[in-house]
């Protein structure tokens, strides 16, 4: 459609328009009309409060991270926001605990190829279980091997902090990376009407009132749903440092500071193959300034539980080239995964 | 045709005389002509039983139990849908006459070696109303199954140093922080329209039984070895009595009454190994409601769909036996509605119904996973164990499967009953208020302390 012709508003003059005459006519000039009011307040027929007589209104905008934001730069943007340093691999700490013999980590791998079975071959009256179904049902098995469940799982104690003191201090001279011309904000929605509220979750006085460790399952069956791994690392840590942030506000108080005792909060994402493990110490709550003693993270990434999953056989003229079963299972990563869930108990 | 038959009897040099012919062969021992039996396309009764004992052959005869289950629920025909939880007024006599099921109230007597005694503060076993299970000192003499005089209190004594005392204090203390953490110190938005179960007393069952389990199962080794299903499916698909079909192009003819069952359970632990039976196989412990109404009188009602059989998991999961279910009654019969309707006597059957509809469908699909069926019976007995609760007030439920003989040939023969025992529900608390538990009841966490206890007497 062509866009009629701007008409110039003649201010000069008075208009002869075609108000008085009920219709168009041709050569005279369009009316105003004024806006037409109710008259009465109709709550379901009312616009409601503007942005700017809204009670909760603040000049100053405020980004808004969710669990649905799905970071450009991933990891490194993520960094920038929670002035983070990475570290490749886990720490020291748990990886002691993976190499431990003591703690029969060995026996548990039977049972740990049985729950993968059972969530990708067995759980269903269909010929296979779909990755909505499939994916909470593993994480409750490996979880279920030590009792727990829930999505954030909290302790009594908290976690020892990973890091030396040396290392917090070295990390001063870590300069944050961006990533210039895109600003590090570009995936956070920016609002002017926001509460700041800072809560665990959870009421004073809770017994289990340390955040231990993070679960993120990307269950959503269409692949173009779920995340990729590395923005799946970052909403980890955009969320751990969060947890992290609240446990710290509620410890030290509401002034930003470096703390003498970090507070460590660890992460697990998974889409039911591929494990990203995280553990993240948070050394200051100052998050002004760019320099300074920043926040750590160990991050290991992409670890697979198994190779394929199969329900069906695959026959290809008459010989099975591809039998029913779980084929490539790697104990390491469910090693790494029971070392996290014991890190601080042992 | 039979004179070229006799000429080919008759051979060369044979004689056509009555009595025998001395050196003549014996009669041979196959015989000679085919036997005479009914037609198999025919439109007769005796056409129709051919074709089903050709159909019993063959899910006889199936090489595997997936091949067998294909066969058995191949022939898709209109069915009851039987819904474990129902608001239908006393459901519960109507399901114990479809499944053949004896109710026994109170709970089973159990064995007095698999019973390790539980340290409790002074406090003894009422045998009241429901009466409580017998919980004897461990003693390997004494016979299972004494029976204890109601009404006569027993002090539990400390084992002798045999089995070490389940410590009950620890467990309330996991129960009430599930409890608490779902119901007080967790920040939760309000519940959604209707979706109050939803809210707080599903998760807070979940984290009890998935608590009590983990802390259990180095107790209990089948517990160690079990599977834990979130929200799983259990079917079962059978046929009770005979109707004549009402109209349609099959008006007149005889059918069997399909039933189907389609379970939610909230949780359920299923293991490797069986529960032991309570009783032996040909107990008959009371008897099954007969009622002469057809089924829809209920109400219940018939839909066309496939018929299917499955107990949580695939036949190929080591799992395949059930050790209990735990089951969330929803919004909907909630005990306010039914104390509102002047229905306070309907609030028990509820709870029973879901018993006894849920295990038997488990238990007779576990059951089918081994091989038996209608016209196989089963040869040992399968027992699995059920708590059904409204978040406050808990109902537990043994069930004993010793016949899937229902259909109308099998079961006039049958003597065999199902039996379920079954508890009234009782609370575990009265209140939350401040971060404190008030009236904790411990006779309901022991009991289904002992239900998670259950297992096989080798272990």
């Amino acid at each position: 459609m062509v866009e009629p012709r701007p008409v110039r508003e003649q201010v000069e003059l008075d208009t002869v328009t075609f108000a008085e005459r009920l219709h168009y006519v041709p050569g005279l000039a369009r009316p105003r009309f004024p806006p037409w009011q109710r008259g009465w307040h109709d709550p379901w027929h009312s616009p409601g409060p503007r942005c700017e007589e809204m009670p909760l209104y603040k000049e100053r905008g405020c980004y808004i991270c969710h669990q649905g934001v799905r970071m450009l730069e991933g990891v490194r943007q993520a960094q920038w926001l929670t002035k983070t340093k990475l570290v490749e691999g886990l720490p020291p700490a748990v990886q002691g605990i993976v190499d431990n013999p003591a703690l029969g980590l060995q026996e548990l791998e039977e049972r740990a190829k049985h729950m993968v079975s059972h969530a990708r071959l067995w759980d269903t009256a269909e010929a296979a279980p779909k990755r909505e179904k499939y994916c909470p049902v593993l994480f409750e098995n490996l979880i279920h091997v030590r009792g727990l469940s829930g999505i954030l799982m909290n302790s009594v104690t908290p976690i020892p902090p990973v890091a030396s003191k040396e290392e917090i201090l070295a990390t001063k001279e870590h300069v944050l990376e961006t990533f210039y011309p895109i600003a590090p904000t570009i995936d956070l929605q920016e609002v002017n009407v926001y509460k700041e509220l800072n809560d665990t979750g959870f009421r004073d006085g809770y017994p289990y009132s340390h955040p231990h460790t993070l679960f993120f399952l990307e269950s959503a069956n269409v692949r173009t749903d779920r995340f990729r791994p590395e923005q799946l690392r970052a909403k980890m840590l955009m969320f751990a440092f969060g947890n992290a942030l609240a446990k710290a506000r509620v410890l030290h108080g509401n002034d930003p500071k470096v703390l003498e005792q970090p507070v460590v909060v660890q992460s697990i994402g998974t889409d039911g193959q591929l494990f990203q493990f995280m553990v993240f110490q948070l050394n200051t709550t100052d998050l002004v300034s760019n320099d300074g003693v920043k926040n750590l993270v160990w991050i290991d990434s992409d670890q697979n539980l198994y190779e394929r999953a199969q329900c069906v056989p695959e026959i290809k003229k008459g010989v099975v080239t591809k039998p029913v079963g779980i084929s490539g299972f790697q104990p390491d990563t469910f090693k790494k995964f029971l070392a996290l869930y014991l890190h601080g108990t042992v | 045709m039979a004179s070229l038959r006799v000429r080919r009897l008759l051979g060369p040099g044979r004689r056509w005389f009555s009595e025998t012919v001395p050196g003549a062969p014996s009669p041979p021992a196959s015989p000679l002509y085919p036997p005479v039996v009914a037609s198999i396309t025919a439109k007769s009764k005796a056409a129709k039983s051919r074709r089903l004992q050709r159909f019993n052959q063959r899910v006889h005869a199936a090489a595997t139990v997936e091949e067998k289950l294909r066969l058995y629920g191949k022939l898709q025909r209109p069915k009851y849908t039987v819904y474990p939880q129902t608001f239908a007024l006393n459901a519960d006599r109507w399901y114990r006459s479809f499944t053949r099921t004896v109710l026994v109230p109170g709970m089973p007597p159990r064995a007095a070696a698999a019973k390790p005694p539980v340290v409790a503060a002074g406090a003894t076993p009422e045998a009241g109303g429901a009466p409580e299970p017998a919980v004897k000192a461990p003693a390997a003499e004494e016979a299972p199954g004494t029976a204890e005089t109601p009404g006569a209190a027993k002090t539990q004594e400390p084992a002798a140093g045999a089995a070490p005392q389940i410590d009950i204090g620890e467990l309330r203390s996991l129960a009430c922080d599930a409890l608490l953490q779902e119901s007080f110190y967790q920040n939760k938005k309000r519940p959604f329209l209707y979706r109050d179960q939803d809210h707080t007393p599903g998760p807070f069952l979940t984290q009890l039984v998935s608590t009590l389990a983990a802390s259990l199962s180095g107790r209990n080794p089948l517990l160690a070895a079990s599977s834990l299903d979130l929200n799983p499916e259990v079917n079962y698909y059978w046929h009770h009595g005979t109707e004549v079909v009402v109209h349609g192009h099959r008006k007149g003819r005889v059918d069997p009454v399909r039933f189907q069952i389609d379970d939610n359970p909230h949780l359920q632990i299923r293991v490797p190994k069986q529960l032991p039976e309570v009783v032996p196989l040909e107990s008959d412990l009371g008897d099954v409601p007969v009622i002469d109404h057809k089924p829809s009188k209920l109400p219940l009602f018939k839909k066309q769909y496939e018929n299917k059989v499955f107990i949580g998991s695939k036949v190929a999961d080591p799992c395949c036996y059930g050790h209990t279910q735990f089951h969330l009654l929803p919004d909907k019969l909630k005990r306010e509605r039914f104390i509102r309707e002047r229905l306070e006597d309907q609030i028990e059957v509820v709870y029973r119904s879901n018993g006894i509809a849920s295990l038997f469908a488990w238990t007779a699909a576990q059951a089918m996973y081994q091989g038996f069926w209608s016209e196989a019976d089963v040869t040992r007995p399968f027992v699995s164990q059920a708590v059904v609760t409204d978040g406050k007030y808990f109902a537990f439920f043994c069930y004993q499967l010793n016949t899937l003989a229902l259909t109308a040939e099998t079961i006039k023969n049958n003597t065999r009953k199902n039996i379920c025992w079954g508890t009234d529900s009782k609370p575990l608390y009265d209140v939350v208020e401040d971060g404190n538990v008030k009236g904790f009841n411990d006779e309901v966490l022991l009991q289904l302390v002992r239900f998670l206890l259950n297992r096989p007497k080798e272990l």
